[in-house]
């Protein structure tokens, strides 16, 4: 459901990535595309020299010089430019404290993309919709009580996917336990998308 | 401390040449429409018209979904999800205003149109001050908005500054001055207008330079990591020679020194016509240069 101005969202949905935990297989990535868009698999987005997908692999090396690797999604922010920029009020808030579009409303400007901090927005070749987390059938997972795709996927327990709200859930009790950070905290956007980054 | 990811803006949200063009058609038809509040000639008003179509086609042309464009409105209008915070939002109510009071200005200065009894009315507003004042204030927001609909793509970080509104401003009132000096060439105008002399031309030309160098010099400077390689790609990257050759070279400089030969030499209307079609290309390609240099913020590891 839409929220309107003002209004607070009943649940606060965020993704954890435990990079310490990862192991770089790539599966969440893969069961992201296989799960929301089938058919981009093989196909790639151009802008970013990768697998169209709604996670974004980042390769680089660290000041010694070793190898390091940061997956990147939407941050699904409480203070999101995406939101502020859509024209005709495609992108919106829901009801689960996720950022969401209304295909009806948009008209494919891509103005959402270029306003995106995180470059986490990519263009669908084929039907011109700007697409990133969570895809239609995350929604329906989540929908059906089940994770979505990429926590289902990953054989190393990197992900998780809960309420912020609930101080049961999974996703809380690990953001007290261990040490996280969020991308680009000075953009003011209030991402949702924590990185921890000791292995649980 | 790495730099992880360069995603050029352009290869992503594909905001490069079409908009480019858009903005200058908008910025164009924007000052022109403020020149014509003192300059009121049948080419003046049609080059504002034909340049706010063409700009309106390009970037519908642009859209990946122009065709959901009428269904997008019905919703809006039916739902009032109108987003009052977006300045594209604002960018379709100022230049559809724009357009409507163009395209009155064209009719009236139509004379076959003018046969016609209920078309007279647009003669009538053609000569009233106010709504001359309303169409150069249309354009003149035109011009402003193109500017702010970019400096607000937060993505960008080359882009978020308020220099862009008003280097758009400056450098679009340049390509207006380097219209009316085509006309005055082509003969479609007596003399160019006093208002918009060539010492005012000079003056925009030096105005425009101090605030091309003060955009990419406050880029690299006090810029974020993002808007400093933004900046190094039009200093001394891959869009140097737009920048110094085009934008700087043939948009400012070569039209500067035609006008100081000019004020030492008196005009000479091929000249005239070099330096106008230079200043004009300058302009265009400060758009498309700005646009294309745009990258991502790195994501630092
Ligand atoms: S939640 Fe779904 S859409 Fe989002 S990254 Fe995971 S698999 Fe992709
Ligand atoms: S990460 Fe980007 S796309 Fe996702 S909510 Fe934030 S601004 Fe919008
Ligand atoms: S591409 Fe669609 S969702 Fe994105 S800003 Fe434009 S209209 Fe809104």
């Amino acid at each position: 459901m839409r929220l309107r101005r003002g209004q607070k969202p009943t649940r606060r949905l965020a993704h954890v990535w435990n990079e310490a935990n990862c192991t770089a297989c790539g599966a969440c990535i893969i069961a992201c595309t296989a799960t929301n868009a089938p058919e981009m698999m093989h196909r790639e987005e151009k802008g970013w020299n990768s697998l169209a997908s709604n996670i974004r692999r980042i390769e680089s090396a660290n000041a010694q010089g070793r190898p390091t690797m940061l997956l990147n999604q939407c941050q699904h922010c409480e203070d999101a430019p995406c939101v502020h920029t859509c024209p005709f009020g495609a992108v919106y808030y829901n009801d689960d404290g996720l950022v969401a579009i209304d295909e009806r409303l948009c008209i494919g400007c891509s103005y959402c993309v270029a306003a995106c901090p995180y470059n986490v927005r990519w263009m669908h070749p084929d039907n011109g919709l700007p697409k990133k987390c969570m895809g239609q059938a995350c929604l329906d997972l989540v929908a059906a009580n089940q994770q979505p795709a990429c926590v289902q996927a990953c054989p190393a327990n990197a992900r998780d996917f809960g309420d912020l709200n609930d101080p049961n859930s999974s996703v809380t009790q690990t953001l007290r336990r261990l040490p996280n950070r969020v991308l680009l905290e000075k953009a003011g956007t209030k991402p949702k998308y924590f990185i921890v980054e000791s292995a649980s | 401390m790495n730099v992880a990811d360069l995603t050029l803006q352009a290869d992503v949200a594909h905001w490069s040449w079409t908009i480019a063009l858009f903005l200058w058609f908008v910025g164009i038809a924007g000052m022109g429409s403020v020149a014509y509040y003192f300059s009121r000639k049948a080419p003046l008003a049609i080059t504002i018209f034909a340049s706010l179509v063409i700009g309106l086609l390009l970037v519908v042309s642009h859209l990946t979904r122009w065709w959901n464009l009428p269904v997008t409105i019905f919703y809006a209008v039916l739902e009032l999800s109108f987003n009052f915070q977006s300045w594209m939002f604002w960018g379709f109510v100022i230049l559809s205003v724009h357009l409507v009071f163009s395209a009155v200005v064209v009719l009236a200065n139509i004379p076959y149109l003018q046969r016609f009894w209920f078309l007279r009315w647009g003669a009538v507003l053609n000569q009233s001050n106010l709504f001359l004042g309303g169409f150069a204030f249309a354009g003149f927001m035109a011009t402003v908005y193109s500017g702010f609909l970019i400096s607000t793509a937060a993505g960008v970080p080359l882009w978020n500054t308020a220099l862009i509104p008003v280097l758009w401003v400056i450098s679009a009132s340049v390509a207006t001055v380097a219209v009316l000096e085509l006309f005055y060439v082509f003969g479609w105008v007596e003399e160019r207008e006093a208002a918009f002399g060539l010492r005012i031309g000079m003056g925009l030309d030096v105005m425009k330079l101090l605030a091309v160098l003060a955009f990419i010099h406050i880029s690299l400077t006090v810029g974020t990591m993002g808007a400093q390689i933004g900046a190094e790609r039009m200093f001394s990257g891959d869009l140097a020679m737009l920048t110094w050759i085009g934008v700087i070279g043939i948009g400012i400089l070569l039209p500067l020194a035609i006008g100081a030969f000019t004020l030492l030499f008196g005009k000479k209307k091929p000249l005239l016509a070099v330096s106008a079609v230079a200043a004009l290309a300058g302009v265009l390609f400060l758009r498309a240069a700005v646009l294309l240099a745009g990258i991502w913020e790195p994501l630092v590891i």
